[in-house]
């Protein structure tokens, strides 16, 4: 799998909070492959992200978002276009 | 989307900007990104940015490093990239460290702790009403007030003792973060209102109990987040969801109006408010053009839009009342601004007699600030410049980038005072009583020199101005003035060192430590205090740490007696020579020869000394610095000069 799989502005924005290369942003990114993916990390990948795009996400569900990949599905399943 | 481009070339141009090493470019760029937008992904790109240009922006944009120390109980982690970035953009550099969760208590209260370790230069208090007031909520409950008002008089003195208690180990500044008044407690609005030991009522009471204490403690400033919140709307302000799952104490829409608040609340705990405001007259101080319009076809007055221009004369003349100068720059005829002051004087807020310079000319108005930063002795950093012609505030902004310049809206009128009041420029935490007669003093100086240019001799000048020298310690004399001239003196500070008011009394209250402030009067006004020594006695030696003085004195004596108080006084203490240290700095060249002039030879530098420090030294056993013939004194340290037995001169 490759970065090109996850929609730029995902990834763009992954890139800024998880200070990392967009290019490196691939969907089975996780919290155990970054490093500084801690759990303060999360809060702001989740509070960017519905900055982003303008959704609330369950705070039930967001310790299981752990994953690039996941995040976008949770996205999708919320019908928002990335 | 067009903002969403506008954006990502932004972001580019900082990226290109911060790759070529032009830090300065890239923070002005970094500025523009965070007005057009706050989303938090932005705000960590830069962040980062600022972070990876640290050392660049120290050199290239006179940044300064604040290690900054926060103890909390919520969670702030998020909110940091805004906070750097918007310290950041008020020329600080912010090394931050949080402290844990809940473990104020110790942090604070450990001499030896984590925060000593840390050694800040600012330490944040962030607790929220759980931590401070854990059970004020439930005893509010009725309304009754049964055990509230106990309530609210124990955790204010818990905080106070424990800022009290963490300043005598510490002399951090300190920003205590004021609570945010709950929007809704179970009484309902009707109860909450007319209630008094309501929640709201409450924590409102215990806000204004915490803020009396701080005033009280050396340095440390109260942030009334309170205040900020109900500016934006308290029910929107914290994001009910984020606080229960995560402690999120604002929301993430709120981030940079918080972190821009935050860092306004500490700027003058380190940075001296602005001084001088000139203002442009036509569509600025009035509305419409003088020349054009005439002095009865001006808008000013009761009347819409006259009103919206005598709200902005109400607010100059406020600034004014607290010692702020105000000026008018403006391209007119000075005949017509007369003629207009006195048909319209029933309109206007403001005589022409309130403003300490008038540059009515058609020169350009550059020229203008810097005639009046010579004539005042204020540099132009000190001053704010407010237009309504935007080629005139580009000029100002392009020719002298230490101007602040505020652009007066000419087609909203209503909203000048609002910009000027978004600006930090005037901020302070203590208003002095020096403050309030600055403009007398500042006219006198005219005077002054008018009187110089008849005077026969120097000395019979200086005779003839009856100037009189009160010397205190700085414990006697109010310690906020001692601790401004420190902040905010750059031209006759030999040493610049900007220590904090506990440091001021460390010196005063030290065996062999002296902390000297000087108050200056004369037949034409009285200057109040307007100098500074800090100087410790260790054996043989007496080495003076900082000697300062405000440039509205200089070259009258003033600064020779201060030299002569701390000479007798070091005497007095033992000591047999004196160790004066000059730092140079882009400012202070007025006082280069201080030392030199006054029989200083130099010295080495003594063991651990830093490495710009230039020494002199002045050996005591033979005579001691005398006080200028012309200048009286009065107080304790002056007296003892004519008793000292060694003063063989």
């Amino acid at each position: 799998m490759s970065s090109q799989q996850v929609p730029p502005s995902l990834r763009n924005l992954l890139a800024d909070v998880l200070e990392m290369s967009a290019d490196e942003i691939m969907p089975q990114t996780n919290t155990d492959t970054v490093e500084n993916w801690d759990s303060f990390r999360h809060l702001q990948v989740v509070l960017a992200i519905e900055g982003e795009y303008n959704v609330q996400l369950d705070p039930q569900r967001i310790p299981e978002l752990t994953s690039v990949a996941l995040l976008q599905a949770e996205l999708e399943k919320k019908g928002i276009a990335l | 989307m067009p903002t969403d481009s506008g954006q990502t070339d932004c972001r580019q141009r900082i990226k290109d900007a911060a790759a070529a090493g032009q830090a300065q470019a890239a923070l002005d760029l970094i500025r523009q990104l965070s007005t057009d937008s706050a989303k938090p992904a932005d705000m960590m790109f830069c962040a980062k940015t600022i972070a990876d240009l640290g050392p660049l922006l120290e050199q290239q944009a006179s940044i300064r490093r604040l290690k900054t120390y926060i103890v909390r109980s919520v969670t702030l982690e998020p909110v940091l990239p805004s906070l750097r970035v918007e310290a950041a953009l008020a020329r600080y550099l912010l090394d931050i460290k949080l402290g844990g969760f809940g473990s104020y208590i110790e942090e604070l209260l450990d001499a030896a702790g984590a925060i000593t370790k840390f050694q800040p230069d600012l330490l944040v208090v962030a607790l929220d009403l759980e931590e401070i007031a854990g059970g004020l909520a439930d005893l509010c409950a009725t309304g009754a007030g049964e055990g509230v008002a106990q309530e609210i008089g124990e955790c204010a003195a818990r905080m106070e003792g424990l800022l009290r208690a963490f300043r005598s180990t510490n002399s951090a500044r300190i920003v205590f973060h004021g609570l945010v008044v709950p929007d809704q407690s179970s009484l309902g609005d009707v109860g909450d209102a007319n209630l008094p030991h309501s929640l709201p009522n409450a924590v409102a009471e215990l806000n204004r109990r915490i803020a009396r204490a701080c005033h009280d403690i050396a340095d440390c400033a109260f942030f009334d987040a309170d205040h900020l919140a109900a500016r934006f709307g308290r029910a929107r302000w914290r994001d009910r969801r984020m606080f229960l799952a995560s402690r999120l104490p604002v929301a993430s829409q709120f981030f940079q109006s918080y972190a821009k608040a935050l860092v306004r609340a500490f700027l003058p705990l380190f940075r001296a408010p602005r001084k001088v405001l000139c203002t442009d007259l036509d569509n600025t101080l009035w509305g419409g053009i003088l020349g054009e319009d005439g002095p009865d076809g001006i808008a000013t007055g009761n009347t819409y839009p006259g009103n919206c221009y005598l709200e902005y004369q109400r607010y100059l003349k406020q600034l004014s009342a607290r010692g702020i100068l105000l000026a008018i720059v403006s391209k007119n005829n000075r005949a017509d601004v007369e003629e207009a002051f006195a048909r319209r004087s029933a309109d206007l807020a403001l005589k022409l007699d309130d403003f300490v310079a008038t540059k009515i000319s058609w020169d350009e108005k550059s020229t203008a600030l810097r005639e009046l930063s010579e004539k005042l002795s204020l540099g132009l950093d000190s001053f704010v410049f407010v237009d309504d012609n935007p080629v005139e505030c580009a000029a100002i902004q392009q020719h002298l980038p230490e101007v602040a310049v505020l652009s007066a809206p000419v087609d909203e009128p209503w909203r000048t005072v609002e910009l000027l009041a978004q600006q930090p420029y005037f901020d302070v935490i203590a208003v002095t009583h020096d403050d309030a007669g600055r403009l007398q003093e500042y006219k006198a100086q005219a005077q002054r020199a008018e009187l110089a240019n008849t005077a026969a001799s120097r000395e019979d000048f200086l005779a003839s101005l009856g100037i009189v020298c009160a010397l205190q310690s700085a414990l006697e004399a109010p310690l906020a003035r001692a601790v401004q001239l420190l902040a905010k003196t750059n031209q006759f500070n030999l040493t610049t060192r900007r220590h904090s008011a506990a440091e001021v009394e460390g010196f005063a209250k030290a065996n062999g430590g002296q902390a000297v402030v000087i108050r200056v009067r004369d037949r034409f006004g009285d200057a109040g205090v307007v100098g500074l020594a800090l100087a410790q006695t260790t054996g043989e030696t007496c080495r003076i740490d900082s000697l300062l003085l405000s440039c509205r004195v200089i070259g009258r004596g003033v600064e020779t007696a201060m030299l002569a108080a701390i000479a007798s006084q070091a005497r007095r203490d033992g000591a047999a020579r004196l160790l004066g240290e000059f730092i140079p700095t882009k400012k202070n060249s007025p006082c280069a020869t201080y030392y030199s002039d006054h029989g200083f030879t130099l010295a080495s530098a003594p063991e651990g000394a830093s490495e710009g420090s230039v020494f002199y030294e002045l050996n005591l056993t033979d005579s001691l610095p005398l006080m200028p013939v012309w200048i009286h004194t009065e107080g304790n340290t002056s007296h003892e000069l004519s008793a000292s037995p060694t003063l063989s001169s």
